[in-house]
């Protein structure tokens, strides 16, 4: 039997919540550092939910 | 009061172009002026002048005198790019200064210089072709056309037709990797598809604007004339410094008022 990987999914800068694949969501590099990817779900970008940037601390939107 | 009276004693609502003719004007403000009149005077001041209006006009600006901006601070003031709009939303209460006696809300040009500088870093991480602009405001057009010219950006200039996004069979489709929006309520369309298609949204946001699909905020006047051809041009040398393809102490070739938009002899009649 073959052994089952764990399913890692990305999770969202603003809620943690982990992203499930096919949803309008979003990712693009810190806006201020540029090093670290933003990742955002659909709600929080409907919603319009601050993100923070764990490296840089630039908070959006 | 008869009725024509009250009509003529209201003030009708004035465009955004009026408004901003209005902010070196308006100080000091009348009302203020009016208030120590009404109140009972002593008779040993024969001349009751109300202190606080005779002071220096203020100017709106939130900045510490040792912060530089990108521009002088007269010339972003004198274009208006720190008013906003008689609305103000929760989304955008970080950026605001203040509200003026007329209703007025004022945005902080500190932190509109700040973003600025943010986005040019943020524009120049992707290739040039990829960034798409959109502009369905008027008085827009111009300033992205500019934009566009000046740093390789795509323009959407006009109507947003449905799909030209979203829709794969769609001959005229655009695939950027990032849209700039000039103001997410006119643009609706753009955002709703580049929300949909999940490419990250920079838009330029007044005081009445809401942050629903928008990833990147930058506050500032987006309905002004003047103020549009400021922050396009502003945002365009930015791009162009971080690139590297303009010296940092240096300014491009296309001037402030190239960026503008036109109006002509008839629309100058008409306002």
């Amino acid at each position: 039997m073959t052994e089952r990987l764990p399913l890692s999914l990305t999770t969202c800068t603003s809620c943690g919540k982990p992203i499930p694949p096919g949803s309008k969501s979003t990712k693009f590099p810190c806006p201020s550092c540029g090093e670290i990817q933003i990742k955002r779900c659909e709600k929080c970008r409907k919603f319009g939910r601050n993100y923070k940037c764990p490296k840089c601390s630039f908070t959006g939107p | 009061m008869s009725d024509d009276e009250i009509k003529n004693s209201q003030p009708e609502t004035e465009p955004q172009e009026a408004q901003e003719s209005k902010v070196v004007e308006t100080e000091p403000e009348p009302q203020e002026l009016q208030k120590p009149e009404l109140e009972p005077e002593p008779e040993a001041q024969p001349e009751p002048q109300p202190q606080e209006p005779e002071a220096p006009p203020v100017r709106e600006a939130p900045v510490a005198d040792g912060d530089e901006l990108l521009l002088p601070r007269d010339t972003l003031l004198s274009a208006g790019i720190h008013i906003g709009t008689r609305m103000k939303t929760r989304d955008m209460e970080p950026f605001i200064y203040r509200v003026r006696p007329d209703g007025l809300f004022v945005l902080d040009v500190k932190k509109t210089d700040d973003r600025i500088r943010v986005a040019g870093k943020f524009l120049s991480r992707f290739e040039p072709s990829k960034v798409a602009v959109a502009a369905t405001r008027l008085y827009a057009h111009e300033p992205v056309k500019k934009f566009c010219e000046v740093t390789g950006a795509t323009p959407l200039i006009g109507r947003f037709i449905p799909g030209m996004l979203s829709n794969p069979q769609y001959p005229n489709r655009v695939d950027p990797e990032i849209i700039v929006v000039s103001d997410p309520r006119a643009d609706a369309q753009a955002v709703k598809e580049a929300s949909d298609v999940g490419i990250p949204i920079v838009a330029l946001c007044s005081t009445d604007n809401e942050f629903a699909g928008v990833d990147f905020v930058i506050p500032t006047n987006n309905k002004g004339r003047r103020a549009l051809a400021i922050i396009f041009w502003l945002l365009s040398r930015q791009v162009l410094r971080e690139r590297g393809e303009l010296p940092a102490d240096q300014n491009p070739k296309v001037t402030i008022e190239d960026f503008e938009a036109k109006i002509s002899r008839d629309d100058e009649e008409d306002t």
